[in-house]
C-alpha cells in the first residue's frame, strides 16, 4: 500500500490509545462533547475522522466537505466514502462563492479589485485554506463542536501549511505523526485503501501533488526529518548516512523559514506579566471549560 | 510471612482541582482499606495534577493545611503515600510526597531532582529538595520515598536502601513518549522505567513500588503501568498502561531478608570508598583540585603547566 521506513514504524495500538485519550481529554476539558473535522478526501483528515469516531463515537462528529469549483471530484468521492464508512454527520459547503467573491471570476473583479483576477496560486491557495478555516469555526458554533486539526508533522516542519488556515484548530491529534506514520495508523484503523494509496495533494489545481511540488517523496523527507530533528543528527552525519547534502540543507532552510508558523506570535514585553512569557497557565484548568 | 497488601491508585488527577482530587483520594483510601490493603500509594502530584505551571503557587499547601490534615486523619491503621505541592514557611514550592499513617505525617520527601529539559520545566516553578532519607514505618520496614525523576539518578535508590529502606516507593507523573515499534511494550518511556525498576530492586535487594498516573494534561499523556517489583528484580505486578484503576498486590516483606541473605549486596557496599571518590570529584569540579579526567586542553586553574603541555600535544598531532 505504501513503503514505511523501518525507523518510523510505531506501535499503532499504543498510538491509537494515546490519541483517543487525548481527544477525549481535550473536548471534556473544554466543556464540549462534539467535534468538527474538515474532510478533504486526503489521508490526514480521513485518519483524524476515524480517530475521533473511535475516541468519542461517530455520532459526535461532523465532517464538513469544502470543495472549490476546481477541486478534484475524486477527492470529493473519497471524502464521501469516509463519511459513509463512519456513519457520521456531514455537510458540503462550496467555498467557490467565498473565494471568487474576493478574487473575482471570469473577468469580473471581486472584493480584491481587478488585480485579484491575476492572483497567484499561492494567494488563491492561502485564501481557500482560510475560507475553509472560517467555515469550520462557524460550524464549531452551530454544531457545538471543537475544530480538530488535521495537519501532520511533516508538512508542519517544512511549513507546507497556511497560517491561520489549515493549521488553525482547537487541538491536533496527528501533529506529531510523520506522513508515513499517518499512513501506517490509517492502514491499521481502516481508512479506505484508495485514500492511503493515492498521491497526497493540496488540490489547489488539477494534477497538483505534494511530492512533485516539493521535489522529494514523503518516504525520503520523513526519514530525513526524523534523523535530523528527532534524532539530532548533524548535516555531516546525515551525509555519512547516505543523505544528499544539498537536499538536507534545502530541508533545513524550509524548517527554519517556517518556524513562525509553528509558534504563537510574540507579544512585545511591557508589563509585569505577559502571556506566554511569564504568565504561564495550562489552557485547561478549573473554570476554563465552557459553562 | 509478613504479608502486605499494596494498593496502587493509578488515577488521572484533575489539573489544578485540589478539592476534587482530595475527594477522590478519600474514596480510594476507603476502598483500599475495605479491600484489606496496608499501604495505598497515590501518584506524583495526585492532589493537583502535573502540568501546573503558574497554578503551582495557587494550589500549594502547607503541611498543616486543614484539607491535608483531614486526609491524614483518615489513615488510622493504614499507610498512604500522597503527593502535592508543598509550600514551606519561607514560601518555596516543592513537589512533595508524604508517608502518612495512623493519623500522622510520618515523613515528607521533597523531590530532589527536578527535570528541566526536553518537555520538562520543573526547576522554573519549584525548589529542589535537599534531603534523601528513609523513614521507619508502621509496616515494620523502612520506607524510602522518591518522586519520578529522583529515580533517574542511581544514587537515590542506593542511598535510600543503605539508609534503611526495604520498600522503595517511587510516585510518578511520567509522560509517555517514543512509540517506536521496536520498544518492548510499544512505549519507550515504559521500557526505560521497567528496566530501571527491575535493576534497582535487584541491586538494592528491596521491594520497588512504582505508582504512575494516567490521563492527559495539555499535550502530554501519562502512561500508568504502575508496578511492584520483588527484591529479586522479578515483577510481581504490572498494571495496564493508560487505564485508571486501584490495583492490589500482595507481597511478603520477608522476601527482603531472604534475598539479602542470599545476595548480600548491601552488606558489601563500600560507602567509605564511595564517599572518598565523591569528595575527590566534588573538589575537582569546584576547581579545588586538578581535574583528573579533563579533556585535553580543558581549562584547569590549578594545572596550568599540564594544560600547556596538553595544548602543545594537541598541536603536534595535527597533520
Amino acid at each position: 500500500m505504501f513503503v514505511l521506513p523501518d525507523e518510523l514504524a510505531i506501535d499503532t495500538a499504543v498510538a491509537r490509545r494515546v490519541i483517543g485519550a487525548f481527544i477525549r481529554g481535550q473536548i471534556q476539558q473544554a466543556g464540549f462533547d462534539r467535534t468538527v473535522v474538515g474532510l478533504s478526501g486526503g489521508v490526514d483528515s480521513a485518519l483524524v475522522a476515524f480517530l475521533v469516531a473511535e475516541a468519542i463515537g461517530a455520532e459526535r462528529l461532523l465532517c464538513v466537505l469544502m470543495p472549490y469549483r476546481t477541486s478534484s471530484p475524486a477527492s470529493r468521492g473519497d471524502a464521501e466514502e469516509v463519511v459513509r464508512r463512519l456513519g457520521c454527520a456531514s455537510e458540503v459547503v462550496d467555498i467557490s462563492p467565498m473565494v471568487d467573491g474576493f478574487f473575482g471570476r471570469d473577468g469580473a473583479a471581486g472584493a480584491a479589485g481587478p488585480e485579484g483576477l491575476d492572483a497567484s496560486p499561492l494567494r488563491r491557495g492561502n485564501l481557500m485554506a482560510r475560507m475553509r478555516m472560517s467555515t469550520l469555526y462557524d460550524r464549531s458554533v452551530t454544531w457545538g463542536g471543537l475544530v480538530v486539526g488535521t495537519g501532520n508533522k511533516t508538512e508542519s516542519l517544512i511549513g507546507y501549511t497556511t497560517l491561520f488556515g489549515d493549521s488553525a484548530c482547537a487541538f491536533n491529534p496527528i501533529g506529531d505523526l510523520y506522513k508515513s506514520q499517518v499512513r501506517q495508523v490509517s492502514a491499521d484503523i481502516g481508512v479506505p485503501e484508495a485514500i492511503i494509496r493515492k498521491a497526497p495533494s493540496a488540490d489547489l489545481w488539477p494534477g497538483q501533488t505534494d511530492e512533485t511540488e516539493a521535489g522529494f517523496t514523503y518516504h525520503d523527507l520523513d526519514r530525513l526529518l526524523f534523523w535530523r530533528i528527532d534524532k539530532r543528527r548533524s548535516v555531516d552525519e546525515m551525509v555519512a548516512m547516505g543523505f544528499d547534502r544539498a537536499t538536507v540543507e534545502r530541508v533545513d532552510r524550509m524548517v527554519a523559514t517556517s518556524e513562525f508558523k509553528r509558534q504563537v506570535p510574540p507579544i512585545a514585553k511591557l508589563g509585569p506579566r505577559t502571556a506566554g512569557v511569564d504568565y504561564l497557565y495550562p489552557r485547561r484548568r478549573p473554570g476554563s471549560a465552557r459553562g | 510471612m509478613q504479608p502486605l497488601r499494596i494498593a496502587l491508585a493509578q488515577i488521572a488527577p484533575r489539573l489544578g482541582d485540589l478539592e476534587a482530587n482530595l475527594a477522590r483520594h478519600h474514596e480510594l483510601l476507603a476502598e483500599a482499606r475495605a479491600d484489606g490493603a496496608g499501604l495505598v500509594v497515590f501518584p506524583e502530584l495526585g492532589l493537583t495534577g502535573y502540568q501546573l505551571q503558574d497554578l503551582a503557587a495557587e494550589v500549594a499547601i502547607r503541611l498543616d493545611d486543614p484539607r491535608l490534615a483531614r486526609f491524614v486523619a483518615a489513615t488510622g491503621g493504614i499507610s498512604a503515600v500522597v503527593s502535592f505541592v508543598e509550600e514551606s514557611a519561607d514560601h518555596r514550592l516543592f513537589i512533595a510526597a508524604a508517608l502518612v499513617e495512623d493519623g500522622e505525617i510520618r515523613h515528607v520527601h521533597r523531590k530532589v531532582y527536578l527535570p528541566t529539559y526536553g518537555l520538562f520545566d520543573e526547576r522554573r516553578f519549584y525548589a529542589p529538595g535537599g534531603v534523601l532519607r528513609a523513614a521507619p514505618s508502621r509496616l515494620g520496614v523502612g520506607v524510602g520515598l522518591a518522586v519520578c525523576e529522583d529515580f533517574w539518578h542511581v544514587s537515590t535508590p542506593q542511598l535510600l536502601a543503605l539508609g534503611g529502606a526495604q520498600l522503595l516507593i517511587n510516585v510518578s507523573s511520567s509522560p509517555g513518549r517514543d512509540l517506536a515499534a521496536t520498544n518492548e511494550v510499544g512505549l519507550g518511556t515504559a521500557t526505560s522505567w521497567r528496566t530501571l525498576m527491575r535493576t534497582y530492586a535487584q541491586l538494592t535487594t528491596s521491594f520497588v513500588v512504582f505508582c504512575n498516573r494516567v490521563g492527559v494534561d495539555e499535550s502530554i499523556s501519562f502512561w500508568g503501568g504502575s508496578e511492584v517489583i520483588a527484591p529479586s528484580g522479578a515483577a510481581l505486578f504490572s498494571a495496564p498502561m493508560f487505564d485508571e484503576g486501584l490495583f492490589s498486590v500482595d507481597v511478603d516483606l520477608a522476601d527482603v531478608r531472604r534475598e539479602r541473605i542470599a545476595l548480600p549486596l548491601l552488606r558489601d557496599e563500600r560507602p567509605e570508598l564511595v564517599v572518598r571518590e565523591w569528595r575527590r570529584l566534588v573538589a575537582e569540579r569546584a576547581g579545588l583540585a586538578p581535574d583528573s579526567t579533563a579533556d585535553v586542553g580543558a581549562p584547569s586553574p590549578h594545572d596550568d603547566e599540564r594544560r600547556a603541555s596538553a595544548d602543545a600535544g594537541a598541536v603536534a598531532t595535527e597533520p
